[in-house]
Parts: structure tokens; sequence; C-alpha cells
């Protein structure tokens, strides 16, 4: 018989149970679909690099490496494989403007790769290996013939194989291009054999290691080993693990915070809302006391309702949890378009199912503590309806005014004070609701104005020129000056045992420009150095830093000038004067000229070229996954709101039915009535936008700063924004409450005012 | 003069297919500035009497016209004024706002009716002048039903409704409670309409009239009603 009084009840309290539901489903599945990403990007990219043999460590003379270094290398104890490799970019020998990494690894056992389809790898063929989605995105198919420009010379074969690869699993050109454009660049691997029968020689700058030592054991041993200082790069500095890495902790800061919060909204609404059901419940727990029905039968029949309800909500919260994850992680997914690799199997993070499993104790446990509360004492005093608490002059009633203030005023200003978990609940949900879609909207905004600075105030340039490995200093400048350009040194050096990117810079044509922490053009001076934002605590202006150049002995001193905005590098940014003076060796990576990419001819000193639309495109698309992100935060922010006002707003209007009947009688109308309900939840949203509003930039100021190992993001908010939260925000707490207030009109006056309060 | 006037008044309550005829072709008429009390057992149909008077419900046929006013056609919003101005009701757990004081309670109607009185000074006439700042849970039971007798009067209305106004009250506060209903309201002319299952009060009343199975069984004048004080409770 109790069944059935479970479901009847359940029934009559449909709305309440239908929004708990609601709450712990959206409150677990965007903590779960959150977590859930960047745990599912760990072990994915993980299995992935362990598959294809990712390297631990890369090591690199400009020189190249000679088979008798490979060995001293393999020979040194921890080393458990090494190869020597060579990744270069080239150009289509068809003038379409594509290009790709082509890769060698010598003996196949670093940084290999897993055929999609095709023959397997086979160090005697004279075939290509072909990235899946390069070949997808142009065309190619298994048999074609693939041509290569390398240095004036060509490099053609059959593509046998169609692969993945780790080291390509962020297919990106340079550290300047944000997304993959699998149209435009993509990766290919040859034997050892291929390259030497193309070229006539073999040349190696890279030596890939797998060994579990740690870097500094690493640097050690290699110098040692070769007898000179070789630049060695971990892993976690190399692009490809470094981003992938930065994606999970971007997904692990967000994880942290918003879906928390969303969350804690959810399970505090839910307890609030169990709380004031038991207490409507009082009468009839009383009831079944006074009938016999022990204290723990009793207990275990309401605690079924917050078990069932949090095993309801839990459940679909997975599911939910696990589609918002598939949106972000699968091949179709928005992560589709960065990451290329095989698997994308969705992981749940360790913590998560205890986790799950202590909410659903939680809410079972709020449920039996609220009825508790209402079973004490004896079976008459069970009976005895719900006395609310005795009221108090609040604080409000202190001031001079107190008495003058409207009715309305007083009433709901009391009300507030006399249900304060409830109100609380209220503006804690509207708070919620405006951090969320600041959040939200703000980290668009800010996405949106890091493009506009990289798109107009940074690049004042048609094409960027990337010159091969080696050119040395006088090749690329008269390169630069033949294409009118700016011309750029990229270099790794070593600062405080960090590895950072010194940048040369001559732009003297206005071509690239150096922004201020502001995003003001400044004009770099010759006596010293410019360190990015995220390297500001390393030496205030005036002092001076002591860094060295990755293969070289040579230490170098330079004062801290000022700090300037890096796009996408950690790194030290000096003039051309400056690096005369102080003696570093520099050579060109890269020049940015106006002329257009068809314009410049081939020529040996460059190993391609990138349309700078084309980069701002990859720019567009990555920012295009954070825009569908922070929809999905939107609409959720939404839901939250709606859900958790008109919960809330439900249960006021039930709690104060018996006030509102009392003031229809002595003749109120009903609109009356319904503005005074709506005026409480707009006092409330008031406070919340006020509350919610600092509180919102202040969440977003946390995450760009915690984001700030990748970008050097300027927290950005347009008035759109601005309006939009706000509108938003007062929307759903304006249409929650008309809906809340139509329900005055079904005031029954005569039911309402039968037996004591 | 008739102050109340009930026509041949059905009320109807329908449910599935069952129908309850809570009053049943009812007619009577009030003179004004009585004390007329409706007496009758549980379900006899005494409250959907008041409720109908108070404006609160609507009758299913019949005309129910109060000073001369039909109101048994009266839509929603022409009900609440109607309630707001004509009507003052005593409630038998008093219903007063919990979160208003005791000023403010009365004080309240002010903002519906524009002929409200002083709240202060009625609060003074019912003995509540010492606990003006203070909340209805402060308050004992017949204090907190002289507040809701003084809110009723606040209005000024011509007719005051009472709902087993000292069903939970102990008898000698309920004997106290009446008496100052019934003082205040002969003191200013007011029609007072008593519903009750307490013969005892009927014996204070000018009017009783008795009600059972949805009609009306009875209605007696008494030339010479009992005080409040002469009532043996």
């Amino acid at each position: 018989m109790l069944l059935r009084k479970f479901f009847r009840t359940a029934w009559s309290y449909k709305a309440q149970v239908l929004s708990m539901v609601i709450m712990i489903m959206l409150g677990v599945g965007v903590f779960l679909g959150f977590n859930m990403e960047w745990y599912t990007i760990e072990q994915d990219t993980s299995r992935f690099f362990a598959d294809t043999l990712y390297a631990d460590y890369r090591i690199y003379s400009e020189t190249g490496f000679t088979t008798e270094e490979l060995e001293k290398i393999r020979a040194i104890p921890g080393v458990e494989a090494a190869t020597r490799f060579l990744s270069v970019n080239l150009d289509l020998a068809d003038d379409s403007g594509r290009s790709l990494a082509l890769d060698v690894s010598e003996n196949f056992t670093v940084s290999a790769f897993v055929v999609t389809s095709g023959a397997p790898y086979d160090e005697e063929s004279g075939g290509i290996w072909l990235s899946d989605k390069f070949a997808e995105a142009n065309g190619f198919a298994l048999g074609d013939t693939l041509r290569l420009r390398y240095q004036g010379a060509e490099i053609s074969g059959e593509v046998v194989g169609l692969i993945k690869s780790g080291e390509h699993m962020i297919c990106l050109a340079d550290a300047n291009q944000v997304m993959p454009d699998y149209r435009t660049f993509g990766f290919a691997y040859i034997s050892p054999k291929k390259l030497i029968s193309a070229l006539d020689f073999a040349f190696y700058p890279q030596i890939n290691v797998r060994s579990s030592l740690t870097k500094e054991e690493v640097e050690k041993a290699v110098g040692e080993a070769l007898g000179y200082t070789a630049m060695v790069v971990s892993k976690e500095e190399h692009a490809v693990y470094k981003e992938a890495q930065g994606e999970a902790t971007e997904g692990k800061t967000m994880g942290s915070v918003l879906p928390v919060l969303f969350l804690v909204i959810a399970i505090l609404t839910m307890v609030t809302t169990k709380h004031r059901i038991a207490v409507n419940e009082k009468l009839q727990i009383g009831t079944l006391k006074a009938l016999g029905f022990h204290n723990g039968r009793i207990l275990r029949h309401y605690a079924a309702y917050g078990f069932g309800i949090g095993l309801l909500g839990t459940a679909l919260g997975v599911a939910l949890g696990y589609w918002l994850c598939s949106l972000v992680m699968s091949e179709d997914g928005m992560m589709g378009t960065y990451f290329d690799m095989p698997d994308w199997s969705l992981w749940m993070p360790a913590f998560c199912p205890p986790l799950l499993a202590a909410i659903v104790a939680l809410l079972t446990a709020v449920s039996w503590l609220s009825v508790r509360e209402q079973l004490r004492g004896t079976a008459a005093e069970a009976l005895r309806p719900y006395q609310p608490k005795k009221m108090k002059k609040s604080f409000f009633e202190r001031g001079r005014g107190w008495e003058r203030k409207r009715f309305a005023v007083k009433w709901n200003l009391r009300d507030i004070m006399r249900h304060k978990s409830r109100s609380a609940m209220t503006l804690l949900g509207v708070t919620g609701c405006m951090i969320l879609l600041v959040g939200g909207l703000g980290m668009r905004d800010t996405m949106a104005g890091f493009l506009d600075m990289l798109d107009n105030d940074i690049s004042n340039y048609t094409t960027k020129v990337n010159l091969v490995d080696g050119v040395d200093a006088d090749a690329g400048i008269a390169l630069s000056d033949e294409l009118e350009g700016d011309w750029v040194y990229q270099s790794g050096i070593s600062l405080d045992g960090d590895t950072v990117v010194l940048e040369v810079y001559d732009n003297a044509r206005d071509h690239i420009r150096i922004l201020d922490e502001k995003n003001r053009p400044i004009r770099m001076e010759d006596g010293g150095v410019y360190l990015c934002l995220r390297l500001k605590d390393r030496a205030a202006i005036g002092e001076t830093i002591t860094f060295s150049p990755y293969g070289s002995e040579e230490k170098y001193t330079a004062k801290v000038l000022g700090y300037h905005r890096s796009v996408m590098t950690e790194s030290v940014a000096m003039t051309k004067a400056c690096a005369d003076s102080l003696g570093i060796p520099y050579g060109v990576s890269a020049v940015y000229t106006d002329r257009s990419a068809r314009e410049i001819g081939s020529d040996a000193r460059i190993s391609g070229t990138q349309d700078q639309q084309q980069l701002m495109d990859s720019f567009r698309s990555f920012t295009s996954i954070m825009d569908s992100m922070v929809l999905i935060l939107v609409l959720a922010a939404i839901v939250l709101g709606v859900v958790v006002l008109y919960n809330l707003g439900v249960l006021s209007y039930i709690e104060r039915s018996r006030e509102l009947a009392t003031l229809k009688v002595l003749g109120f109308r009903d609109r009356k009535l319904g503005s005074l309900l709506i005026s409480q939840n707009v006092w409330l949203s008031v406070l919340g936008v006020v509350v919610g509003l600092p509180a919102g930039v202040g969440v977003l100021q946390w995450l760009l700063m915690a984001l700030a190992g990748e970008y050097e993001l300027k927290l950005m908010l347009g008035p759109t924004t601005y309006c939009v939260s706000v509108l938003l925000t007062f929307g759903v707490s304006l249409a929650v409450g008309l809906l809340v207030a139509r329900k005055s009109r079904k005031i029954d006056m005569v039911e309402a005012l039968k037996g004591a309060e | 003069m008739a102050i109340v006037e009930f026509e041949n008044v059905t009320r109807l309550y329908r449910s599935g297919e069952h129908e309850l005829r809570a009053l049943d072709d009812v007619s009577f008429t009030l003179e004004a500035g009585k004390f007329v009390v409706i007496l009758g057992p549980s379900g006899a149909g005494k409250s959907t009497l008041l409720n109908l008077l108070g404006g609160l419900d609507s009758p299913t046929s019949g005309t129910i016209r109060v000073s001369g006013r039909d109101i048994s056609t009266l839509s929603g919003k022409e009900l609440a004024d109607y309630r707001a101005a004509a009507v003052g009701f005593v409630f038998q757990f008093y219903n007063l706002i919990p979160t208003l004081t005791v000023y403010e309670n009365v004080e309240l109607v002010s903002e519906i009716c524009p002929k409200a009185l002083d709240a202060k000074e009625i609060l003074e006439e019912v003995g509540l002048g010492d606990h003006l700042r203070n909340f209805p849970s402060e308050l004992s039971g017949g204090e907190q039903q002289r507040v809701s007798i003084a809110r009723a009067l606040a209005k000024n209305p011509d007719i005051l409704l009472c709902d087993e106004p000292t069903g939970a009250l102990d008898s000698e506060t309920g004997a106290m409670v009446l008496a100052l209903l019934l003082g205040m309201a002969r003191k200013s002319g007011k029609t007072i309409v008593v519903v009750t299952h307490n013969q005892n009060i009927a014996k204070m009343a000018d009017v009783v009239i008795r009600v059972k199975n949805g009609k009306i069984r009875s209605i007696e004048e008494q030339a010479e009603p009992l005080s409040a004080e002469e009532v043996e409770w």
C-alpha cells in the first residue's frame, strides 16, 4: 500500500520531482561531461602516443647527427630506444600552395605511425605513407603519386599507405598555426632508403629517444656522450604533447569551476526542495506514525524519494555527460578537427563513480534527515501542523525609513528573511546563471578580441615565408630584403632551467608588430629584451636575465626593458641590434611580406609559405570550438536558471498560499498578488545580477590566468555580453516569475483558509 | 431596511458524476445593524452561505443582493473590489500575515480600501495599543483574534462576516472576543453574520438562521438576546 502512496505522492509533487530530476541530471551531466572531456583527452592521446612510439625526448643538432652519435645515445643506460629523425616541411610540387611535413624515422623504433589502410611500414619500400586526413581532404588515394619539392630537388613516390602518427596528432605547420587545416597542410613518412635514393644523402637533425629518465638526466648523459651541449626537448615541451596536455589542463580548469558551481547549485536546491516537501508532508508523516507505522519504515518510505530522484537524476546525468563529452570528443565532434587519432573511446575519471554514489547517498540522507526532523517526539506531536519559525525584527527594520515603506516591500523583505535558505538558493541560482553567462560569453569575447588583435594589431602582412633550418643570417636577410619584408629568428633558449623561445626581430617595415600589455604597438629599443607576459614574474623592468641558447655553452645577460604580449610561445624578444650588441648568433626563421604566395618563387632557402588569411582561418576554426562550448554553457545556464527559479518559486507560492488567500479574501486583486510574487523574484534577480556580474568577471579572469600557460589572453567583455547576460538573467527570472504569478489566479480562497498555519 | 437578500440561491458542486447540493434554493433577508448567527451541523451548508455572501464564491443559480447590489453575477475583479469595500472577515484561525506586525496587519487594508479607518486607533480600541510592533507569533490566540477583528473593522465595511470566530479559543477567551466583537459592531452599527455550530453563541444573536442539508430550517428573531457575560459557556 505504501508503494501506491509513494507513486501518488510523487505525482502530487510532480513539478518539484521533475525539477529535482532535471537539476540533478543537469548538474551531474555538465559536471561529468566537462570532467570526462579532459580525462578522455588524457587517456586516448596517451594510448595513441604509446601505440605510435611517441618520443620522450628530442635531441637537436643543426649540423645533423651521425650514426656513431646515435649509437652513443642508444648506449646511455635508461634509453630504451633511439632513432635518427628528420621532419621537414615541404611544398607539393604542383604549386597549389599545399605543404606537408615529411618525416623519416631511421630505425622506426621511435616516432612511428599506425596504418589505417594500405601497406604496413617497410624500410625497403620506395613508397610514401600519407596522412589519411590530408589524403581525404585533397583527394589522394592509395596508388596515387605524390611529388614534393625539397631545396630545389624533388621527392616523389606512390602513396602506399594511409596513416596516423602521434608526432602529428595535432598537425600544425608551425607555432603560429592553431588549428590543423588538412586542405593545406598534412604529413607523410618515407623510409630512410627512399630519402637517400631521392637526395643522395641523409641528413638527420634530430635523435628521438624513448626513455623514462628525467630531462636533467638525459641532458647530462647526452652532454657526456656527445661531448657537447645539445638541445634536448622533452615531450612536455614538444608542441603536440604540450598542446594535448594543454587541452586536458584547459578542460580540467574549466571542469573545476563552472560545472562544480552547477553541481553545487543543483544539490543545494535539491536539499532545500526536499526539506520543504518534508515540511509539507508533516501531517501525513504524523498520520502514519499515529496509525502505528514504525519510524524506521516511515523514514525508509520517505528516504526512497531522495534515493529514487537522486538515482534517476544521476543516471540521466551520466547519459547527458556521455553525450556532452561525445559532442567534444569524437571524430565528428569539436576535437575531431583538432586531434587526429584513431581511437575516440570515452573515459570517466576514477573519482566520478564514487562521487556519483556519494551524491545519491547525500540526497537519500537529506530526505532521511528532513523526515526524521518531522518525526521527533510523540505521535501527537508529529500530528501537529508544522510551526514556522517565529518572526523577529530583521536589520532592515532598524533604519528610520522602515515604517514608511510600502506593504509589498515590508512583506517581501520579511518573507526573504523568514525563508532564508529558500531565498539564498534563489539568489545562488540567479548568481550562478549570471556567472555562467558572463563566463561563457566573456570567454567568447576574449577569444574574439584575441583574434582581432592578431588580425589587426599584430599581423600586417600577406604571407609568412618559412625558411629551411640552417639558413644563415646573411642569406635570410637578403631574402627578406628581396621580398621587402620583416624577419624573425626563433630559437630555443634555457631560462632558469625552462625552455623558452628567443625571438630576434627586424620589423622596420611594420609587417609584424610587437604589442605591450595593453595591446598597444611598441617599438622595441635596442638596449635590452622584452619578456612576454607569462614570464613577467621572472624579472622586473630594469632587472637583468641570464639565458643560454641550446647547443651552446655561452650565457648571455640582458636588461629587461619591458613586457610584450606573445601570441602562442613563451618568449624573450629583442631587436637585431640588441642581438648584435650581445653577440648572440642568429639566423632567420621566417619572413613576413606583403607579396602573395604565388609571387614568391621557388627558392632553396624557403621551406614553405603560409597565407595570413589561412592562419586566421585556422584560428577562427579553433574559436568555433570555443563557441560551441559557450553555447552549451549558455543553454545550461538558462535551463539552470529556469529550473531553479521555477522550483523555488513554486515552493514559495505553496508556502505563502495561505497568506495569498487571506489577501485575496481581503480584496486584493490577482494582479496585485502576482506583482507581489514577481517583485520578490525581481529583487533577488537584481541582487543576483549585482553579485553575479563581478563574480562572473572574476571567474573568467581566473580561468584566463589558469589558461595563461597556453595563451596570453586579455580579458575582454563587450557591452553585448553585459547586456545579453543581464537581459537573459532578468528575462528568465521575469518569465518564471510570471509563470508562478499566474498561479495566484487559481488560489482557492476557501480551501486555503481551512486549518491553522 | 434589508442589507442582505438571498433569492432562490442554489450552489452545486460537481465532482465527476457526483453532484453535491451545498445550498438548495435558499431565500432570506437580513436587516442592517443586526447580529445574525447561522447555526448548523458540519456539512449543513453554513460555510457555503458565508462564502457566497462574502464574495468568495458565486451561486450556481439565484440572486444575492447586498445593500441593493446584485453580487451573484460579478466578475472576479468586481468581486475582489466588493470584498475590499463591503465586507470584513474574521476567521477561525485568524489568518494574520505572519511577516507583518500587528499594526501593519491592520494598516494593510488601506492598500485596497479607500475608506479605511486609522489602524492605530482601532487597535487601541481592541486593547492592543501596546502590541503595535509585535508580530502575530508573539501574541496569544485571543490577542491574534482581536487583531483579526481590528483588521475587519478597519475597512469600515457594511457587514462583518465571522467564520467560527471562537473555534480556536478557549471558552473564556472566546467569550471575551465575542463581547468585543459585538460591542464594537453595535457601536458602529455594523451588521454581523457569524457562522458557528456553537449553540451558546446563538443566544446572543438578534436573528438565528438554522441550516441543515443545504436548506434553511428556521429563521428566528430574538427580542432580548443575552450579552456575552450572561451566556453560560
